[in-house]
């Protein structure tokens, strides 16, 4: 798994906003600058074999990962408020309720990332209830951030979706799934039986993390 | 939306083909017409209006392919010559349906002198089940104008037509091709002064074939299938006749599939039989030569039984038991010389057994009564008016009423106008009401129909199965029948004595589009389905078909479509900016119009061409060419809506040809090659084999000349 820093985003519209109202206002607004960084490969749960039933067995492992450090924290550490997020097969935990003690939450936002520059302030963050089957991020094809195609048996990540994610320390952050696959490539519907077992459960995402605890990115 | 359970796919459609047709009908006393090009305004079409009407007086666009051209292209099967029309494309889920006009096949009435055939898998007929051998001729009358046949002919109406009246006392033919295909035909005829008989047997065996590399898996796998029909004419009176058709088909078909994952192969082995029987008999009386009626009483079973045992698995049964039970007078009364009138009722009992219901012992039964009238106004020679409705009560649905609006208008001998414009409905079938299916070899997913989602869901629910239910489950209702318009024109035009052309535009839309849905998930994850009323579609466009003729030997035709689809919904949101797409980093972005592309496994264009050679010495030859543009197959880049980043289906030519040639004796020899130039898709064109060879033998008994 490699970490990228990818890419920077100034928010010029805010920019744009202070000049447009510095005439009346003295106060300083420090600029938001947050950056987006590209996790790749990140492996939950991979696939070890096919079974008897036809259906991919796998150890049923979770990664953890922590937003703010941007690493991913060992399965020892899944009691503890150092993860964020966590993720086995297309199943996102997020550090809340039976998942772990922080004070995570999530929601999923339709829209694109870029326009997501704050967080609405009727946003309810939900959080995951294993017991009740129901998690902040929803489980299941359609729902949250995936697409499973039967026929193809391939996993596509939704257009215009971002996840936005209350962290374990309480503080906000959006992220887009980008690819489900090894090398952040989409599979052909036409793709060996092989390649589509071995290569799935490989995420690739970009996120923003606000560390001054502000909803704005 | 468009779900993966309905895989239909292609379409497209045929306006006026004007082909040499051989005139006939039902009725009897058909005008003989010389068997010349342009002949067929003469020809006579029953499908269009119910009764014997002149091709050239008809206010709504009907193709007739006759036997001759059947048997020139060395077609076997209806499939083989409905792909080479304009406009119409094989759809490949389920067996061979078509697609007329850019909608679902389930939207085609397929009838056998006039009645329907039944036994649809996911609302597609197989009509590789239909054998050609005895066929005299096949009409196509397009858009949802034809209501005379059922409401839900919201594409067309495929009519085949058998005809005892005219022929050899005896014919046999044997055809031998490229997968180990056997084809061999008996065809008998009876004739005296008022009674004729036509009996045929058919038989169709093939090993099938595999395109696909690295499999021994076929794509058309071995199949034995026998069919037979018998046909009695007994006029009774100068004023009275008794029809009675028959029909038997059993096939069976064996299917050994082999499945590779990482190294292991899992075999199984899958027996299908089929028995499909239909029995049709019309009682016609004419009271006076303004007055005639006919009784019609049509049953028919389709019985499908599908085994598949697994070496290292559950065996698995599947069972699909479908018959249909019609009784239905028509009454045709030529008020004045301008004014006809039809009146017609009747009533169908439907009952369907499945293994994919909740029990496949119990028949789940629906009646229908209906009525329908149509007059007709000739005011002039030049100019028809037609007007149709009809009125169905269906039991389990809401009645509803088709009205239809026809007229033809005859500006000089070289151009004629035809404007139709009409309504249909289609209610749900037993398939979105009663389905109740788990297919626990991919992925365990389940499809519950409409009518009993809730209840069987919230079973599951209660025995904590259920892992989520999506704001759609509550809104499971009894589902509303889809409602169609349809709008078209046609211009034909008789450039010369050798030359024709026609333009065919169309519109159709529909409303209250029944497409599968996600519900819910069981708590495994695995996704659960069932039906609602969500979609509006429309499908639009032209048909452009020209034939010329060279010589007495030599002549051309061809024909174009040009299709385009849409979900008005879709095209909504994607106005509104709420579609997203994603680059190739994965990044989303906002769709544009312009990358939308519309309905699945609809190809923009679709173009046909022939070339013919006849000769007085009994020689033929023919070279036949299809081009289909590329289609969407999958949706891939994380939106519900198809557009430019989707999977598509590569475009393809395939040629075809065939030579022979006629004796006086009666025997008549033919070869032919099909898709000469090997075009191979095996995922998206399951239907098109490779390369194939054949050769047939016939022999006619001529006729004894008075």
């Amino acid at each position: 798994m490699k970490k990228n820093l990818t890419k920077f985003t100034l928010f010029l519209s805010l920019a744009l906003a202070l000049v447009a109202c510095s005439k009346k206002e003295e106060t300083i607004v420090v600029p938001v600058t947050v950056s987006t960084l590209t996790v790749n490969d990140l492996a939950a749960d991979t696939v070890t074999g096919l079974g008897a039933d036809g259906r991919p067995q796998s150890a049923g492992t979770t990664t953890y990962y922590s937003l703010v450090d941007n690493k991913v924290i060992a399965s020892t550490d899944a009691a503890t408020t150092k993860w964020d997020i966590a993720f086995s097969s297309t199943k996102i935990l997020v550090n809340s309720g039976t998942s772990g003690p922080g004070l995570g939450g999530a929601f999923v936002f339709k829209g694109l990332f870029d326009d997501l520059k704050t967080i609405p302030a009727d946003s309810s963050f939900a959080t995951d209830n294993s017991t009740a089957a129901s998690y902040a991020i929803p489980l299941g094809s359609g729902r949250a951030w995936y697409t499973y195609d039967g026929l193809t048996t391939l996993v596509s990540p939704i257009a215009g979706r971002v996840l936005v994610i209350r962290t374990a320390n309480g503080k906000y952050a959006k992220i887009e799934i980008l690819n489900y696959y090894k090398g952040g490539v989409t599979l052909a519907s036409t793709a060996s039986v092989n390649d589509k077992l071995f290569k799935q459960r490989y995420y690739t995402f970009r996120y923003a993390y606000q560390p001054n605890g502000s909803k704005t990115f | 939306m468009y779900s993966k359970f309905e895989l239909c796919g292609s379409m497209s459609k045929k306006p006026l083909l004007l082909l040499f047709i051989i005139p006939q009908c039902l009725w009897g006393q058909a005008k003989f017409v010389n068997d010349t090009l342009f002949a067929n305004s003469d020809s006579v079409v029953v499908t269009a209006t119910r009764t014997e009407r002149k091709l050239n007086n008809l206010t709504v666009p009907v193709t007739i392919i006759n036997a001759k051209t059947i048997q020139q292209n060395g077609s076997l099967r209806l499939t083989d010559i409905l792909k080479e029309q304009t406009g119409i494309n094989l759809t490949s889920g389920f067996g061979s349906g078509i697609q007329l006009q850019g909608l679902n096949p389930d939207y085609t009435i397929i009838l056998i002198n006039g009645e329907p055939l039944v036994g649809r898998t996911a609302g597609v007929l197989d009509l590789n089940r239909i054998a050609l051998g005895n066929i005299k001729k096949i009409e196509i009358v397009k858009g949802p104008s034809s209501s005379l046949y059922g409401s839900e002919a919201m594409a067309g109406v495929i009519n085949i037509i058998t005809d005892a009246s005219t022929g050899a006392p005896l014919t046999m033919g044997l055809r031998y091709g490229t997968y180990n295909t056997v084809d061999a035909n008996l065809e008998t005829k009876l004739q005296t002064k008022n009674f004729q008989y036509q009996g045929f047997l058919n038989s169709y065996n093939t090993d099938g074939y595999s395109i696909r590399p690295n499999s021994n898996s076929r794509v058309t796998t071995p199949i034995d299938r026998y069919s037979t029909t018998q046909q009695i004419k007994w006029d009774i009176t100068s004023k009275t006749n008794f029809l009675l058709n028959t029909r038997f088909t059993n096939e069976q078909i064996q299917n050994e599939i082999a499945v590779a994952n990482n190294g292991v192969t899992i075999y199984s082995i899958g027996k299908e039989n089929i028995k499909d029987v239909n029995v049709a008999a019309t009682l016609n009386h004419r009271f006076s030569k303004a007055l005639k009626t006919s009784i019609r009483t049509y049953t028919t079973t389709y019985d499908a039984v599908q085994n598949l045992s697994t070496i290292n698995g559950l065996p698995y049964r599947d069972v699909l038991n479908h018959n249909f039970k019609r009784v239905e007078n028509q009454t045709d009364w030529n008020l004045s010389k301008k004014i006809q009138a039809i009146f017609g009722l009747g009533a169908v009992w439907e009952g369907v057994k499945s293994s994919r219901y909740d029990s496949e012992k119990i028949r789940k039964q629906n009646d229908i009564q209906y009525a329908f009238t149509q007059w007709e106004w000739k005011p002039s020679e030049q100019f028809t008016l037609i007007g149709g409705l009809r009125f169905d009560q269906n039991r389990q649905f809401a009645s509803a009423y088709s009205p239809k609006i026809s007229m033809l208008y005859k500006l000089n001998p070289q151009h004629q106008f035809r404007f139709s414009i009409g309504q249909g409905f289609k209610a749900p079938d037993f398939r979105q009401l009663f389905l109740d299916f788990t297919n626990a070899a991919a992925g365990s997913y389940s499809v519950f129909g409409s009518a009993q989602a809730q209840q069987v869901i919230a079973k599951l629910e209660a025995l904590g199965q259920i892992g989520n239910l999506f704001p759609n489950y509550y809104l499971l209702k009894a589902l509303k029948p889809e409602y169609s318009n349809g709008v078209h024109f046609t211009w034909d035009w008789k450039i010369n004595t050798r030359s024709a052309m026609s333009l065919q535009l169309f519109r159709n839309d529909i409303k209250n589009l029944i497409e599968t849905q996600q519900v819910g998930t069981y708590i495994s994850g695995a996704q659960i389905y069932s039906y609602l009323n969500i979609g509006r579609a429309f499908t639009t466009g032209f048909e452009l078909e020209g034939q010329h003729t060279i010589n007495s030997n030599w002549s051309l035709s061809g024909g174009y479509q040009y299709l385009r689809t849409g979900d008005k919904d879709q095209i909504a949101d994607i106005k509104s900016g709420t579609v997203y797409t994603k680059n190739s980093q994965g990044y989303s972005r906002i769709m544009k119009l312009n990358e939308y592309v519309g309905l699945p496994n609809t190809s923009k264009h679709k173009l046909q061409a022939k070339v013919n050679y006849n000769s007085p010495k009994g020689y033929y030859y023919n070279l036949r060419a299809i081009y289909r543009s590329k289609w969407a197959v999958n949706n891939n880049n994380g939106n519900e809506v198809f557009d430019n980043g989707d999977v598509f289906a590569s475009g393809y030519v395939a040629v075809n040809s065939a030579a022979g040639k006629s004796f006086k004796n009666g025997i008549s020899l033919q070869a032919g090659i099909d898709n000469i130039s090997n075009y191979i898709d095996a995922a998206n064109l399951p239907n098109l084999p490779g390369r194939t060879f054949y050769t047939t033998v016939k022999y006619q008994l001529q006729k004894n000349k008075k």
